[in-house]
């Protein structure tokens, strides 16, 4: 019954529109002005115009409304330097913005036929397309320049720290493994072959090699202000991508090609909780915490490589340390793998949607991971 | 072959070699022939667009039901299982389904609306006509391409009603998540992907029929005087995204047939060291990347597939009712050919975070800031265009400047995504959804629906309706603004998550995510105003004014245009013209000129008139 009310209300919303339709168009028939459209390109053109004014204003309170919103500043020293490329994009990009479509509307209204009756014969005038070659290309020439400045400075190899803080992280569906290298700093091998990799071992990482046996699982990704970080990105089964939003750090993790990615944390995420705590939005109170929102702001991983149903659970907590006594003092407390593994798994999945826990089989994923234990691990 | 004898070919085989005598004696077509598998470039014009409405809604539909789930992720909407079944238990879109829709929805406006729908039509409709030609190059090749197309559409919709769904492992395809033929890895990479590649394979062949069959047609059944120079733009456009296609459209095709080699038969050309469960697989040396390659070798070119019948469209539409000549013709052709050189070289831009070598990134960043050359130049001359006309705002026309409107909008902030330092932070976020969908969703919408306004009379002798086609306009401007250029707010977050929910970073958005989705829902039925616009003016639309002259025929220039189109009869005949084929004289933007409104390609110059070059 509901449905067939609900269909009758479509049909008859889409006959009334029809009929309107059709009336409008007769009676211009009888008036004489079918094809005339001096009328209605005066009342178009005030509102194309109107239109134009109206979505400038629309911008203006989109960025009011919404910029305090978006993910704040870059955490991270290349971010700095990405986000200012963008902003002097923006710069360009609003000037072009602004002028091309005021003109392309303005001329719509100034122009409509009720206003100007003859057209004009103008078709070309190359010196004007040459101006309006050459200066894109310079605007253009400059945005490269800077971006490729600032791409090399991120990729730049030989600059780098010979003494990162190396962290592996492997994504799999549907969480990440993030193995660090414990106090000796070395990972102990990984050995890629049926007999290493088992279901209780799915990196295939050789036991006898001593450097393995302070490796550990973490659950969350752990980094120190200004100690520069290399990530070593893998994935198991399927493309997953290491997205770092509050550092502006994003890497495919490909299967079977090793990735990575190195950059330097600036702020620890105390100090980007006392940052936001200064901008009012991150005052209000969450209704989901009861709490400002800066104080449970946390730096967070994410997956951006669709890569399964539960694609969008791919969390894991992101922490910036002041100091390397507080990381040495976290990672104290870290067990080793080879000691007392836990499941990796333990620490991941958080995929299952408040609403959708029944539906979601993630949990089921998660569970079916096993868990490496030190007795089947092959010395 | 010359321009006055074309050679069709019908469904039998038949051959009539000469229309122009031909006429009186000709054997008549059998309703099967004329209506469903017909050579004429007119019928199959619109059996394109009538299959890319079909297409149309259903891939809005998707978008509108997976906005249901984005807007109120935390609600139920107990219609959606009668809809979905157990795709929708309690009412509630599942995690997979969702990645279905969102892989169903690009697919099917890229490919079956965007493509099929938007080239297929016009490409169709406006070549014979407007370079004086009785029918395409080969009828019959015509006639394959549509049905090919109807058989993919009809492959791709089947695979909608498998017991593990369509394709969902994004409409790229990328492998390993399509490249595992394991259910439990992605419940659309089993059959539903198979029939995905299926359907693209006939999709493959239908568009690569149809663009050779442009490509000699422009080049060969041109009607005397006809050089080049003297093509109207939606020529220029058609023929380069015809070449466009049979140069890219092939490497997709091997892209596919390599995946389902590693699909069906165990090979490893993009797997490598797959640990699935713990497990090893046997798949080595093969290499993901190698396959986004092969994809976005078509794929970004696929962009421009879009776009430039689109911009065609709109340059002629924008001269025509502006009155005025199209601003600076021969910089628009060049623009447009340099769009397609550089198409070629721009592909990796979808790539920059893939791991890719840093310094090939930079050769991609440079061709892909380079294509905003020409397309800057296109928009500066579409505006100038405008400029001191005599601008009639028609529905088509006001479809043209939405079209610009959103084409700069869109383009900018390519600029910031081309950038690969930028790109860093922005790829597979919100920010491109708001992108692509300006510049080469919307856009190519409005492009399509100017050419479908304009050349309505010359598809059906009638008018659309002016009061809806109005309301159509203003609603989709409007509402397709408030659903993407709030998403460019949304910058860092991730696109295709189900729900944010399980992120503090990315949680803050709901009355955004709610408002974008009652905006697409409004959008929708607005289209759908469009459609029922469509289909009751066919029959009971203003009619066009008419002539009728002494051979019988009748003959109309609803719009005052000066190309070809117009010369001919009114009413659908076999041939296009009664009579000869008119002869081309003058370039085909002379209007405002010598002191008549408009003064058609097929007129004399006058004693003393010196061409315009």
């Amino acid at each position: 019954m509901l449905a067939f009310v609900t269909f009758a209300l479509i049909v008859l919303f889409f006959t009334v529109l029809v009929l309107i339709g059709k009336t409008n168009e007769l009676s211009e028939d009888i008036a004489g002005k079918g094809m005339n459209y001096d009328a209605k390109s005066k009342w178009n053109g005030y509102l194309l115009l109107g239109f134009v004014i109206a979505f400038f204003i629309s911008i203006v309170y989109q960025v009011k409304l919404l910029a305090p919103i978006m993910i704040p500043k870059s955490a991270s020293y290349h971010g700095e330097k990405t986000d200012n490329l963008f902003y002097v994009t923006l710069f360009f990009m609003t000037i072009v913005f602004i002028l091309t479509q005021f003109a392309l509307f303005y001329f719509a209204y100034r122009y409509n036929q009720s206003k100007n009756k003859k057209a004009y014969f103008y078709s070309h005038n190359n010196q004007l397309e040459v101006i309006w070659t050459v200066i894109p290309a310079i605007v253009l020439a400059v945005l490269v320049v800077m971006g490729m400045r600032v791409w090399f400075g991120i990729f730049n190899v030989e600059g780098r720290d010979k003494n990162p803080l190396v962290v592996e992280v492997t994504a799999k569906q549907f969480q990440w493994m993030a193995r660090y290298p414990g106090a000796d700093g070395k990972f102990g091998h990984r050995i890629l072959d049926t007999a290493h990799i088992t279901p209780t071992n799915e990196l295939g990482i050789d036991w006898t090699d001593p450097n393995s046996h302070d490796d550990f699982w973490s659950d969350k990704l752990v980094f120190i202000k200004d100690k520069p970080v290399l990530v070593k990105l893998g994935a198991l089964d399927v493309i997953h991508s290491f997205y770092l939003p509050h550092f502006r750090v994003k890497m495919d993790c490909v299967p079977g090609i090793p990735t990575q990615f190195y950059f330097t944390p600036k702020y620890t995420t105390e100090e980007m909780r006392d940052y936001l705590k200064t901008l009012p939005w991150w005052n209000t109170i969450n209704p989901e915490t009861g709490e400002p929102r800066w104080k449970t702001f946390k730096y967070e991983l994410a997956c951006t490589e669709i890569c399964g149903r539960s694609h969008y659970g791919m969390q894991k907590e992101v922490v910036v340390v002041k100091d390397q006594a507080e990381y040495d003092e976290w990672m104290k407390k870290q067990t080793p793998i080879y000691v007392a593994p836990k499941s990796e798994s333990a620490s991941v999945d958080t995929a299952a949607a408040p609403a959708t826990a029944a539906t979601d089989s993630t949990g089921k994923d998660a569970a079916k991971t096993g868990k490496p234990v030190a007795a089947l691990v092959k010395k | 072959m010359s321009a006055q004898t074309t050679t069709t070919a019908d469904v039998h085989g038949h051959v009539d070699t000469d229309h122009i005598h031909g006429h009186e004696h000709h054997h008549e077509p059998t309703w099967l022939e004329t209506y469903v598998f017909s050579t004429d470039h007119k019928t199959i014009a619109k059996q394109f667009l009538i299959t890319g409405m079909f297409w149309g809604i259903v891939g809005g539909l998707l978008s509108v039901l997976f906005r249901l789930q984005l807007g109120w992720p935390n609600d139920t909407f107990p219609f959606l299982e009668s809809l979905l079944g157990k795709w929708a238990e309690g009412g509630k879109i599942s995690n997979e389904f969702y990645l279905a829709m969102v892989t169903m929805h690009g697919t099917i406006l890229v490919f079956f609306v965007l493509t099929g729908g938007l080239s297929g039509t016009f490409a169709n409709l406006l070549i014979p006509y407007q370079i004086g030609a009785r029918d395409m190059a080969s009828g019959f090749i015509n006639m394959l391409s549509y049905w090919f197309f109807f058989a993919a559409s009809v492959v791709l919709f089947i695979s909608f009603f498998l017991q593990t769904g369509p394709a969902s492992g994004g409409w790229t395809a990328y492998p390993p998540l399509n490249g595992l033929r394991d259910i439990a890895i992605n419940k659309g990479s089993g059959l539903g992907f198979d029939m995905w590649a299926l359907a693209m394979t006939f999709f493959i062949v239908s568009s690569l029929l149809g663009g050779l069959n442009y490509v000699a047609t422009i080049l060969n059944l041109r009607t005397k005087g006809m050089s080049m120079m003297k093509l109207p733009l939606t020529i220029w456009a058609f023929m380069f995204t015809a070449i466009l296609g049979i140069l890219s459209f092939p490497a997709l095709l091997a892209g596919v047939a390599l995946l389902e080699f590693d699909r069906l038969l165990g090979t490893s050309f993009y797997l490598n060291m797959i640990v699935v469960n713990g497990h090893l697989l046997d798949y080595r040396g093969g290499s993901p990347i190698l396959f986004q390659h092969l994809f976005w070798f078509l794929g970004h070119p696929e962009v421009y597939i879009i776009i430039l019948p689109a911009m065609g469209i709109v340059s002629e539409v924008l001269s025509v009712h502006s009155r005025k000549p199209i601003f600076g013709y021969r910089a628009m052709v060049v623009s447009i050919m340099a769009i397609v050189v550089i198409s070629f070289l721009v592909w990796a831009h979808h790539m920059f975070v893939t791991g890719l070598n840093p310094n090939l990134a930079a050769v991609f960043v440079l061709f892909t800031l380079l294509i905003a050359v020409p397309s800057a130049i296109k928009v500066f001359n579409w505006i100038g265009t405008i400029w001191k006309g005599s601008v009639r705002l028609s529905v088509p026309m006001m479809f043209a400047i939405g079209f610009v409107s959103m084409f700069i909008s869109g383009g900018l902030t390519g600029l910031m995504l081309g950038n690969s330092p930028i790109d860093i932070q922005l790829h597979d976020t919100y920010f491109v959804v708001a992108h692509f969908h300006i510049v080469m969703g919307v856009a190519a919408f409005f492009g399509m629906f100017a050419g479908v306004y304009h050349w309505f009379p010359r598809f059906y002798g009638r008018f659309m309706n002016d009061t809806l086609g109005y309301i159509h306009f203003y609603v989709t401007l409007i509402g397709g603004y408030a659903i993407f250029f709030p998403m460019h707010f949304m910058t860092g977050l991730p696109r295709r998550y189900y729900t944010f929910a399980n992120f503090e970073t990315f949680n803050n958005f709901n009355f955004l995510t709610q408002f974008i989705s009652i905006a697409a829902i409004v959008v929708f039925i607005a289209q759908l105003i469009f459609v029922v616009n469509f289909f009751y003016s066919i029959f009971n639309g203003r009619k066009v004014d008419v002539e009728r002259t002494e051979d019988g025929h009748t003959y109309g220039n609803p719009w005052e245009g000066t190309t070809l189109e117009w010369t001919a009869p009114i009413e659908r005949i076999h041939g296009n013209w009664a009579g000869e084929i008119p002869s081309v004289y003058r370039w085909p933007y002379d209007y405002s000129v010598n002191d008549k409104p408009y003064i058609s390609q097929n007129t004399p110059l006058a004693p003393g008139e010196v061409e315009h070059t």
